[in-house]
C-alpha cells in the first residue's frame, strides 16, 4: 500500500525544490519503516533554518502525521537554494523516525517536539541518528556526538551514554537519557 | 695560516687555577676559505635566492588544489623569509652598507633557473612546482650552505655558520616534506616522466649557473 | 606565474564548491525577524550554545572560518610574491613588509591546520557547505595598500570578531579545544591587524591622499564582511562585534562605532531587501 502524502507548498518559489520529488522520499521512507499512516508535508521555505518538528494525530495507522521542516533540512549545503536528496532522506527519516516512536505507548509522555528541552531534543536525535545509520543514510556520527556532548558534557561518561544511545533500537520515552 | 692555534693552550694544564682561553674540547680554527668579500657576495647570493624561493611558495599557494601541500607551502614559504631576514641582516655585517646592492643572483643561469622554476601556475602542475623547490632548488641550498659552513672560519665568521646551521636544519625538514609530497604524487609511469623531465630540464640550467653562488658554490673550480 | 592571481582562479580539491557575495545574497530567504526594529527587543540571533540549532551553528560558522583562513592564507602568500621589494613606491613594498606577509602565510597556514581540525572535532565534512570567495577578492587589490586595508584591517577584523563569538560558545559549552584554538587564533589576528595598520601607516606617511584612498576602500570592504548584518552589535546579529580585542589590535573607537554604524545598516538594508522578495512572491 502506498503512504497518501501532501506537500505544502506545492510550488516553491525562493528554493529550488519540488513538491512531488519530497513526497516521493516520504513515500519510500515511509515503506523502509513501516509506516503507513498518511502524511502532510509542510516546509517553510522563508527561513533558511533547519529546525523540524512532527506532530500525529493520534496512535492508530490512519492518524495523519504531520511533518513540519524549516527549508534548510532539505538542502544542498554546497549549493544554497537547491535540493539535496541525500539531505532530505536524512531529515525526513529523522522526523519521520521521531513520528513512529510517538505512535508507541511508551512515548505517551513525550512532550510536543517544538516543547522539548535543547537536551532532549538532542537525545532524541542521537537515538534517531543510530537508527538512520543503520537504515543506510549515512548520518554524520561525530556531528550528533559533538551535539550531544554540547547539551550532556565533555566527558567520557558522556560518550559512553552517547554510544548506547546511538546503537539503541527500541526504547521508550524515559529510556532516554536526561542532563543530570 | 694553517698551524694548530689549540694545542698549546688546550694542554697547558700546570697551573691548574689558570684555564685555557680554549678548552680542551674547543677545536675551532682560525683558517677560513673566504674572506669578508667573499662572504658578502655569497650570503648577498643566498638572500637572493631565499627571496625568489619564498616569494614563488607564497605565490603557489593559490595554484596548488591539494589542501594539505597547500598549507605546507605557506610554512615553508616563512622558513625561507626568515633566511632570507637572517642574511639580510648579516650582510652590513660584512660592510656592505646597501644589502640591496649585493642581493644579486650568482648569474644570469641563476635567474634564468628561476624564472623556469616560477613557471608552472596551472593547478594541474603541482609536481613541477614540487620537483623544482624540492628536488631541484633545495637540494642545493644544502649543498652550497654546507659547503660553506665546513670551510669558513671557525672563529673569524661564526656568525654566519650559526646561520647557516638554522637555515640548514630548515632546509633538510623542507626537503623532507617535499620529498614526502613528491612520493606521495608520483604514481604513474606518466608522473614518473613528468617530474624527472622537469628536474632535467632545470639541474641543467642550474648546472649551467654552478649552484646558488655561482661556480665554487660547493668548492674551487677546477 | 602571474603577478596577479584572479579569484576564479583559486585552486581547489573537488570537495569544494564556491560561490561569491552576489550569489549568496540572492538568497532571500531569512533568520530575522522582519517585524524587529534595531531598537525592539526579543530573542537573540547571537551564536551561543543554548540556541536550539547550535551545534549546526557552529559547525557552519567552523567551515567558513575554514575556507576564510586558507583565503587568508592564499591572500598572504600571494602578497608576498605579487609585489617587489623596493621603497613603496610602483607597486614595491618594502622587503620587511614581505617578510611580514610570509610570516602571516605561516600564520594562517596553522589557522587552517586548526580549523580543519576543529571541524573534524565538531562533525563537519571538508567540503560540506558552499566556500564564498569575497574574502580572496575584496582583499587582494592591485594596490599593496588596498591589500593592507582590506586583508589586515578589514578581513583580519572580521576574523577577531568571529574567533571571539566562537571562544564565548567554546567558553559556555565547555568543549575542551574550541575555546583554547579559539584564543590561539585571536592573539595571531590581533597581531596581523596591528601588523596591517602599522604598515599602512607607515607606508603612506608622506601621501595623505593614497592614505584617505586605503581608509576609503576598507569601509566599503568593512561593510561587505557584514554580511547583510550577521555581523554586528544587535542581537540579531549571529556574530558580536568584538570591541576589546579590536581596542587591543588598535582600532580607535571612533573606527570601532564606524564599522558598528554599517553593521546596523546593512542589517536594515538586507531585512528590507527580505521584506521586498517575499511580498514580490508572496510567501
Ligand atoms: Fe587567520
Ligand atoms: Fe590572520
Amino acid at each position: 500500500m502506498t503512504t497518501h502524502v501532501t506537500v505544502m507548498p506545492e510550488q516553491f518559489t525562493l528554493v529550488a525544490y519540488d513538491a512531488n520529488r519530497i513526497a516521493a522520499i516520504v513515500r519510500d521512507l515511509a515503506s523502509l519503516l513501516g509506516l503507513s499512516n498518511p502524511m502532510a508535508v509542510e516546509v517553510d521555505e522563508r527561513t533558511p533554518l533547519s529546525k523540524m518538528s512532527a506532530v500525529v494525530a493520534g496512535t492508530s495507522s490512519d492518524h495523519t502525521i504531520t511533518l513540519r521542516l524549516q527549508s534548510g533540512a532539505l538542502e544542498d549545503t554546497k549549493h544554497l537554494t537547491n535540493f539535496s536528496e541525500a539531505h532530505a532522506r536524512r531529515s525526513l527519516g529523522q522526523v519521520m523516525l521521531r513520528a513512529k516512536d510517538r505512535l508507541r505507548p511508551d512515548f505517551a509522555d513525550a512532550p510536543d517536539d517544538l516543547a522539548l528541552t535543547n537536551a532532549q531534543n538532542t537525545a532524541w536525535d542521537v537515538y534517531c541518528g543510530g537508527r538512520l545509520d543503520r537504515l543506510g543514510l549515512d548520518p554524520i556520527q561525530q556531528g550528533y556526538r559533538y551535539d550531544f556532548r554540547n547539551r550532556f558534557g565533555f566527558s567520557d561518561e558522556v560518550d559512553c551514554v552517547f554510544d548506547q544511545l546511538w546503537s539503541a533500537d527500541d526504547l521508550g520515552w524515559h529510556d532516554l537519557p536526561t542532563v543530570p | 695560516m694553517g698551524a694548530d692555534t689549540t694545542t698549546d693552550t688546550a694542554t697547558d694544564t700546570s697551573r691548574s687555577h689558570v684555564r685555557a682561553p680554549f678548552a680542551p674540547w674547543d677545536r675551532r680554527d682560525l683558517p677560513g676559505s673566504f674572506d669578508v668579500a667573499e662572504t658578502a657576495r655569497r650570503v648577498g647570493n643566498y638572500k637572493w635566492t631565499e627571496m625568489k624561493l619564498f616569494e614563488a611558495l607564497g605565490g603557489w599557494v593559490a595554484t596548488v588544489p591539494e589542501l594539505d601541500i597547500k598549507m605546507r607551502l605557506g610554512t615553508h614559504c616563512y622558513r625561507h623569509a626568515w633566511h632570507a631576514e637572517l642574511w639580510h641582516k648579516r650582510l652590513p655585517e660584512l660592510r656592505e652598507m646597501k644589502p640591496e646592492r649585493l642581493t644579486a643572483p650568482a648569474n644570469d643561469a641563476m635567474e634564468r633557473f628561476v624564472a623556469a622554476m616560477t613557471e608552472p601556475e596551472d593547478s594541474g602542475l603541482t609536481i613541477e612546482k614540487l620537483v623544482g623547490v624540492y628536488r631541484v632548488l633545495i637540494p642545493r641550498f644544502i649543498a652550497a650552505y654546507t659547503y660553506h659552513m665546513n670551510n669558513t672560519s671557525e672563529i673569524t665568521d661564526a656568525p654566519t655558520i650559526r646561520s647557516l646551521k638554522f637555515a640548514l636544519q630548515d632546509e633538510f625538514d623542507d626537503w623532507r616534506d617535499g620529498e614526502l609530497m613528491l612520493q606521495s604524487l608520483i604514481k604513474t609511469p606518466d608522473d614518473v616522466r613528468r617530474a624527472t623531465e622537469h628536474q632535467a630540464a632545470l639541474e641543467d640550467i642550474m648546472v649551467e649557473a654552478g649552484g646558488i653562488t655561482g661556480p665554487g658554490s660547493i668548492g674551487p673550480v677546477q | 606565474m602571474r603577478q596577479f592571481f584572479p579569484v576564479e582562479d583559486l585552486a581547489r580539491d573537488d570537495r569544494f564548491v564556491q560561490t561569491n557575495m552576489a550569489e549568496r545574497m540572492s538568497d532571500t530567504r531569512s533568520a530575522v525577524d522582519l517585524q524587529r526594529t534595531a531598537k525592539s527587543r526579543g530573542a537573540s540571533n547571537r551564536l551561543t550554545p543554548d540556541r536550539h540549532d547550535a551545534s549546526d551553528a557552529a559547525r557552519s560558522l567552523m567551515h567558513g572560518i575554514m575556507v576564510g583562513e586558507i583565503q587568508a592564507l592564499e591572500g598572504a602568500g600571494r602578497t608576498a610574491h605579487d609585489f617587489d621589494a623596493g621603497d613603496g613606491s610602483e607597486g614595491t613594498i618594502p622587503f620587511e613588509l614581505k617578510l611580514d606577509m610570509a610570516r602571516q602565510a605561516w600564520d594562517e597556514a596553522r589557522h587552517v591546520e586548526i580549523s580543519v581540525k576543529l571541524s573534524d572535532w565538531m562533525g563537519t565534512e571538508i567540503g560540506q557547505f558552499q566556500e564564498n570567495t569575497v574574502l580572496f577578492e575584496a582583499a587582494c587589490s592591485n594596490d599593496p595598500v588596498l591589500r593592507l586595508a582590506g586583508v589586515n584591517r578589514a578581513l583580519e577584523g572580521l576574523a577577531i570578531d568571529v574567533f571571539t563569538q566562537m571562544k564565548e560558545f567554546g567558553q559556555l559549552a565547555d568543549d575542551p579545544f574550541l575555546e583554547f584554538c579559539e584564543d590561539w587564533m585571536l592573539a595571531d589576528e590581533v597581531t596581523h591587524v596591528k601588523m596591517g595598520s602599522d604598515w599602512l601607516r607607515r607606508v603612506t606617511e608622506n601621501d595623505p591622499d593614497r592614505r584617505a584612498k586605503a581608509l576609503d576602500f576598507q569601509r566599503v570592504v568593512d561593510k561587505l564582511f557584514s554580511f547583510g548584518g550577521a555581523r554586528g552589535e544587535s542581537e540579531e546579529s549571529p556574530i558580536g562585534l568584538a570591541r576589546r580585542f579590536r581596542e587591543l589590535a588598535g582600532f580607535t573607537d571612533d573606527e570601532v562605532d564606524t564599522i558598528a554604524g554599517m553593521d546596523h545598516d546593512a542589517l536594515e538594508e538586507r531585512k528590507e531587501v527580505v521584506r521586498l522578495a517575499r511580498e514580490t512572491a508572496d510567501v
